[in-house]
């Protein structure tokens, strides 16, 4: 907790130790770690109530920490108001002031702290060209679109040359197609800042399209912190491995235990075929399938299993089938506890 | 048709009462005398002390007042909203419950107040009574207002590095104006149409103000009452809260908080 100079780990970036929040009985961040580099984008993933909104407003201050650190810049902020820890913040509303307009809702705080109007002046100019707003400086919030909007809220945060940059959801009140076309522009201009971002998501294709990392939360417990492909093919448990994918992975029930296949790697053949050597295989019903244009998401319900998912290139050609998979790459999990289970190898090696 | 006689219903009342603050007063008691006259104007006006005098009253006992409720009740309302839940609830309760106590109960204990206080007879001391009547009323006006205000506004003013009288005065007030402008009118509103307070605590007649001032009007004898006064001193005294009303209407309606969320 203390916050004295000598302290300095030398780490720039942003580190969590042992963070936790407990409200009443009830625990929304629980024994967090995790660390984030200057100029890498981490996204914070989850289900709604997963605690990463939660972790979001205790890195920013407007929560109290129960316990651990929070450190910036190789000294630790936990105990700083949220005004000195030199962060900014998107809020999934945006939190624009609704009475000020888009000039004065970038200005204010600077003009608060004392900053020179001549260069205020020049960091306005600065951001507003940057995020393609010149023409919208004298409009009131409730005039813009959502996408505007959206910008104005980066450039708030962007004006204030943070030392941490944060984001809760802030594509969220967009449409898919506007969603889409950010994703790329808003990655250049994160990464462009050079400080640390932490970005909480619910969806995993923000999360894959935008982050360096990815840390998946449930009950506030950190699940898996790695690359999206990491993730995607080295979970290290059920919730992961069904988090993360579409089609979402298949689970295949094996008395104890799970396997875990992935849509892409079952293959169909005619029911009766003969099941190659180092492959298994299960035969069903075809019980309809979803033409994506350049996929078939083709479902099989297999006795005593749940629907199996299977994307091909063909539709397939009759109604009994048989869905079958590579030992090798199997995933194996606890049935019970949705633990990874040893024995099971990266499932992309053959 | 419908909304014609709505207007005539509720505008009637005061167009009766100008209509006979214009009439002569023989007009008045059913003597068939025609035409217009400013006599009732002219004798308020002109009166020892003139009708100014009291309206001058009631707008100083109105403006601090008001000014002296708003002062205590912002801040109470802001702390009530910010407050968990189950304090804020309690407390709302109590404030509550403080609204509905009948004001009737307090005037004696009023009484000795100003007597033991040395209150009596000095304007602005009304504005005591006054504030703490009001004050119920207001603190649970405003602190529904400041709860309409998402919390993340405060929290994006907190983390652009804003103090909390910077919040207040940048953020939250210029967002809470209409809901202020109501509370104050409704202050404004009580503390001019106040009678028994007013009554009992000033007697010196340059310091009434306009209610017990109005009660004061009196005919030429015992016997005859003076229609066409006080139809003249309704208007007069009305017509500064008209005005009022019109001057504040558009912050009263405007609905500032539209778009600060998505919408």
């Amino acid at each position: 907790m203390s916050g004295s100079i000598s302290d300095d780990d030398g780490f720039k970036g942003l580190e969590l130790r042992q963070l936790s929040r407990r409200v009443d009985n009830h625990t929304l961040v629980d024994q967090l770690s995790l660390t984030v580099a200057a100029g890498e984008i981490l996204a914070v993933l989850g289900p709604s109530g997963c605690g990463k909104s939660s972790t979001l407003r205790l890195i920013a201050g407007l929560d109290p920490v129960s316990s651990g650190d929070i450190r910036l810049g190789g000294r630790s902020i936990t105990a700083l108001p949220p005004a000195e820890r030199q962060v900014a913040m998107v809020f999934q509303s945006y939190a624009l002031f609704p009475h000020l307009s888009v000039e004065r809702n970038l200005s204010l705080g600077l003009e608060l702290r004392g900053v020179d109007k001549a260069e205020i002046k020049r960091e306005l100019d600065q951001v507003l060209t940057l995020m393609q707003l010149e023409g919208l400086r004298q409009r009131k919030p409730a005039e813009l679109s959502g996408g505007q909007r959206q910008r104005v809220a980066l450039a708030r945060a962007l004006i204030r040359r943070p030392a941490l940059f944060l984001l809760d959801e802030p594509m969220s009140n967009l449409d898919a197609q506007l969603r889409d076309n950010l994703r790329a522009e808003l990655r250049t201009l994160l990464r462009s800042t050079g400080v640390p971002v932490v970005y909480v998501t619910h969806d995993q294709h923000e999360a894959m399209g935008l982050a360096d990392r990815i840390a998946v939360l449930r009950e506030g417990r950190l699940q898996q912190l790695g690359s999206a492909e990491t993730l995607y093919r080295d979970p290290a448990n059920r919730f992961v491995a069904r988090f993360l994918g579409s089609p979402s992975i298949n689970l295949i029930e094996r008395g104890a235990t799970q396997l875990g296949l992935r849509p892409e790697l079952l293959e169909l053949a005619d029911a009766g075929s003969a099941v190659p050597a180092g492959w298994e295989a299960l035969e069903g019903q075809l019980s309809h399938s979803e033409w994506l244009g350049d996929r078939v998401i083709t479902h099989v319900q297999c006795p005593g299993q749940a629907t199996l998912k299977v994307l091909s290139r063909e539709a397939p050609a009759s109604e009994t089938l048989q869905v079958r998979w590579r030992k090798s790459q199997a995933l194996h999990f606890d049935a019970r506890s949705g633990e990874r289970l040893p024995g099971s190898s990266d499932p992309h090696t053959v | 048709m419908a909304r014609l006689l709505l207007l005539l219903w509720s505008l009637g009342p005061m167009l009766w009462q100008l209509y006979s603050s214009l009439r002569p007063s023989e007009a008045l008691s059913g003597v068939d005398a025609g035409g217009w006259t400013l006599e009732h104007y002219r004798q308020l006006l002109q009166g020892d002390p003139p009708f100014l005098t009291y309206l001058i009253n009631s707008v100083v006992v109105g403006g601090s007042s008001t000014a002296l409720t708003l002062a205590l009740a912002v801040p109470c309302a802001y702390a009530l909203s910010r407050l968990g839940r189950r304090q804020a609830r309690s407390l709302t309760a109590l404030v509550a419950a403080a609204a509905a106590f009948p004001a009737v109960l307090l005037f004696l204990a009023l009484l000795e107040l100003a007597r033991d206080w040395h209150l009596a007879n000095q304007l602005m001391a009304l504005s005591l009574p006054y504030a703490g009547l009001c004050l119920p009323l207001a603190i649970l006006l405003l602190q529904a207002a400041f709860a309409d205000i998402p919390m993340e506004l405060e929290e994006a003013a907190l983390i652009e590095g804003m103090g909390l009288w910077q919040r207040l005065r940048w953020i939250l007030l210029p967002l809470m104006a209409p809901a202020i402008a109501s509370s104050a009118l409704l202050v404004f509103l009580f503390s001019w149409n106040e009678y028994p307070i007013a009554l009992t605590w000033l007697s010196r007649t340059e310091l009434l103000t306009l209610a017990p001032a109005m009660a004061r009007i009196a005919g030429s004898s015992v016997y005859t009452i003076p229609y066409g006064a006080f139809a003249a001193a309704t208007v007069l005294g009305s017509a500064p809260l008209i005005l009022l009303m019109l001057l504040f209407q558009r912050q009263i309606i405007s609905g500032l908080t539209q778009g600060a969320i998505k919408g």
